[in-house]
């Protein structure tokens, strides 16, 4: 049986982290990737460049250095706001940088502009003519969006989505650098603590392998949803 | 007596894409009851200007007046834009359109595709929506197929289907964009029932069609478009019957 | 008036980011970077080649043991990957009494094996995707043409794969870019470290991240350019005709 030495409930909590860190985040990147989505289909230059940029520049630079970068600036940010408010408004508050949400926004933001290619892929492959049909019987833009655009935009979607998703889950394993209390980090500190290094990384390697395949399984699930009323293929 | 608003009225629609203009001052009045078919070959312009009147292309020039309500619009950088969406969204939804493609949505069944505009932008319950429903798959003759999904459907179930959707917004005025046009010649027949028993219960209809018995037989008006103009407009009797200008001699000649 | 000079001095005074010593710290970690992303991707590339075709075998003894191989390291995380490596390499037998011990101590080497490793695997399924889509009238012609297995494999198969490969390398090559940032984790001084140790010197984040974000970037580009330039050349046959 495998020995633990007394790290299993600390393994355990940090692989609810790890899940609840890997959910949030993904939450979080789906909305600024329909954000980033609709603003690079948009009619506004300003709108289209911008989208551009963000979704360049968080290609184009390791996920460890965003996350350092957002992390420790964050950090000192929060700082010097509570600083300004302090001194210049007399306003004596303490803020808290909470590691677990910088860590939801820090990968939901990278995420974001991988989920707005797939996204905006994914609308493009919609029928003009079933946008039509709802302008054509009185929809607006938002009934529209939610009626028929998202429910058929989705099964062009879910093979990019759960990609990114399974990237996303494997990318949440950085945060145990910056300071989260992961599976991760439990693992290295324990292996380090005992000099056992397999008995704590192979079974959270292991934990990785399973949240993968249950999560699949459901990517699965809702593909199958969302391919109703298209035939196979 | 005060006279009842005109359903729908188009003056002096002007379309162009990019240097070509397409709809060069087209007019037109659905009183109550109308049954006007347009003709034309294809690019006469006859379907964009049928879009133009629900506003899925948007005309350059020219006013659409629904029930005496002119649609406002605005000048923008792109061009001219509707000022008011709302009031867009409200007269579409007085307005139904027939596709050629059906566009019928995919990820909905035929009973859902009925219900979703009435519950949704109408406001009406779903219990209601879904009775009214199948009283109208009744008459289009597609109970069966209630809860079958589009893509299990032949093409002439699926324009049945698309017309009792249209029929559920209990429109004012519906427009056909060659709804015959995308079938199998077999399946061409039903359709045509289902639209001749709608003009015989006096709907007012706009109609782009090649099927000249159709326009024959029902239109109290037909309009032949050519090269984004009306070159003729009358009775079936006086279009299709007596035709005055040569070209649309030469256009209602079998095989032309 | 305005001294540009003065002001220029007085800038460079005031700075205490971007001086010489941070500067070789930079560049050294530049270097330790480009080395270990360029001889993992070599000795990856290598090795997925063969694990591909071998991967791609009708037979399920010889396929299956390298599916759960590229399973595996594609399915966990690449920090897991290096930490078992790095924390575990001293625990084959006899490895601390052997001329090997020196090299396995330093960092380097386990960051090397587990990068080699992780890309091998992609590497690996990439290829066997693109020998999957090899068009089977290809296939058909070889045949026909008395070619043998092993013929059509090196003449018609390989070749056609490695083109069709080209754009998922590419992104490959990116994705190991950016991952050898962890490289930092055990200590090693890649770019992400130098910047780690400005940051930890200075306790000013934005100058030393943004900074190696930039090289990163640059370097990112290059690559995409460079695969966009061979994919022009390689590739041209496969394009519609140009006027």
């Amino acid at each position: 049986m495998l020995d633990l030495q007394g790290y299993g409930p600390r393994l355990f909590e940090g692989a609810l982290v790890t899940v609840e860190l890997a959910a949030l985040s993904l939450g979080l990147a789906i909305i600024l990737g329909l954000i980033t989505a609709t603003a690079k289909m948009s009619r506004s230059w300003l709108l289209r460049r911008v989208a551009g940029v963000y979704t360049t520049l968080i290609r184009g630079v390791p996920d460890l250095v965003l996350m350092m970068l957002l992390f420790y600036g964050g950090q000192i940010g929060v700082n010097a706001i509570s600083d300004v408010l302090l001194y210049d408004y007399d306003i004596d508050i303490y803020i808290s940088f909470n590691a677990f949400a910088a860590g939801v926004l820090t990968i939901g933001f990278i995420f974001g502009a991988y989920m707005g290619e797939t996204f905006r892929g994914a609308f493009m492959a919609v029928d003009a003519g079933q946008i039509e049909a709802g302008k054509a019987y009185g929809m607006g833009s938002a009934l529209l969006f939610r009626r028929v655009r998202f429910p058929q935009m989705m099964r062009h979607a879910l093979p990019g989505l759960s990609n990114n998703w399974m990237v996303l889950l494997k990318t949440t394993a950085l945060v145990s650098v910056i300071g989260l209390t992961d599976m991760v980090r439990v693992a290295a500190e324990a292996s380090r603590a005992t000099h056992e290094p397999f008995v704590f990384l192979i079974p959270v390697a292991v934990a990785y392998l399973l949240i993968a395949s249950v999560t699949e399984w459901i990517f699965a699930r809702l593909q199958k949803r969302y391919d109703i009323g298209f035939g196979e293929h | 007596m005060a006279t009842t608003p005109t359903p729908l009225e188009v003056r002096n629609i002007k379309k162009r894409f990019g240097d070509t203009e397409v709809l060069k001052g087209l007019s037109l009045e659905a009183h109550k009851g109308d049954v006007i078919t347009l003709i034309g070959a294809s690019g006469s312009g006859k379907s964009t200007f049928l879009r133009c009147m629900n506003l899925l292309e948007q005309p350059d020039e020219g006013e659409l007046i629904v029930h005496g309500d002119p649609i406002r619009f605005k000048q923008t950088r792109q061009g001219r834009e509707p000022a008011d969406k709302k009031q867009v969204v409200a007269m579409r939804a007085k307005l139904s359109m027939v596709f050629q493609s059906f566009n019928l949505w995919a990820h909905m069944t035929l009973l859902e595709n009925i219900i979703e505009a009435p519950v949704h932008v109408l406001g009406q319950s779903k219990k209601e929506a879904t009775e009214h429903a199948y009283a109208l798959l009744e008459r289009v003759g597609l109970t069966a197929r209630a809860k079958a999904h589009p893509a299990q459907m032949s093409g002439g179930q699926q324009q049945r289907g698309a017309i009792a959707r249209a029929l559920a917004m209990d429109p004012d005025v519906m427009l056909f964009d060659e709804p015959t046009s995308a079938l199998d010649p077999e399946l061409v027949g039903d359709v045509l029932k289902v639209m001749r028993d709608l003009a015989k219960e006096g709907r007012t209809m706009i109609v782009v069609t090649h099927e000249m018995n159709f326009a024959r037989d029902v239109s109290s008006q037909v309009i032949y478009l050519q090269e984004g103009l009306i070159e003729e407009s009358g009775t079936p009797a006086e279009v299709l019957d007596n035709p005055r200008s040569p070209r649309l001699k030469q256009f209602l000649t079998p095989n032309h | 008036m305005f001294d540009l000079s003065t002001w220029y001095h007085e800038l460079l005074d005031d700075n205490a980011i971007f001086t010489p010593a941070t500067m070789a710290h930079y560049w050294e970690g530049l270097v330790t970077t480009t080395q270990l992303v360029f001889l993992s991707l070599v000795v990856g590339l290598v090795l997925a080649v063969p694990l591909a075709i071998l991967r791609s075998s009708k037979r399920k003894w010889i396929s299956l043991p390298i599916y759960a191989y590229t399973y595996v390291f594609r399915g966990t995380p690449l920090l897991i990957q290096l930490y078992i490596i790095y924390y575990g390499v001293v625990f084959f037998d006899g490895i601390q009494e052997s001329f090997l011990w020196p090299v396995f101590r330093d960092a380097f080497y386990p960051a090397l094996i587990a990068f080699t490793l992780n890309t091998a695997a992609y590497t690996t399924e990439i290829f066997r995707g693109a020998i999957k889509a090899t068009a089977k009238g290809e296939i058909e012609a070889a045949r026909a043409y008395g070619m043998s297995e092993s013929l059509m494999m090196r003449r018609i198969v390989i070749p056609s794969a490695f083109r069709r490969a080209l754009p998922a390398y590419g992104n490959e090559v990116i994705f190991m870019l950016h991952a050898s940032a962890i490289a930092s984790v055990v200590t090693l001084m890649d770019l992400t470290g130098a910047a780690r140790y400005v940051y930890s010197r200075f306790y000013t984040p934005f100058e030393p991240f943004l900074f190696v974000a930039l090289i990163y970037l640059c370097l990112t580009f290059a690559i995409l350019f460079f695969f966009r330039f061979l994919e022009k050349r390689l590739l041209a046959h496969l394009s519609s005709p140009s006027l």
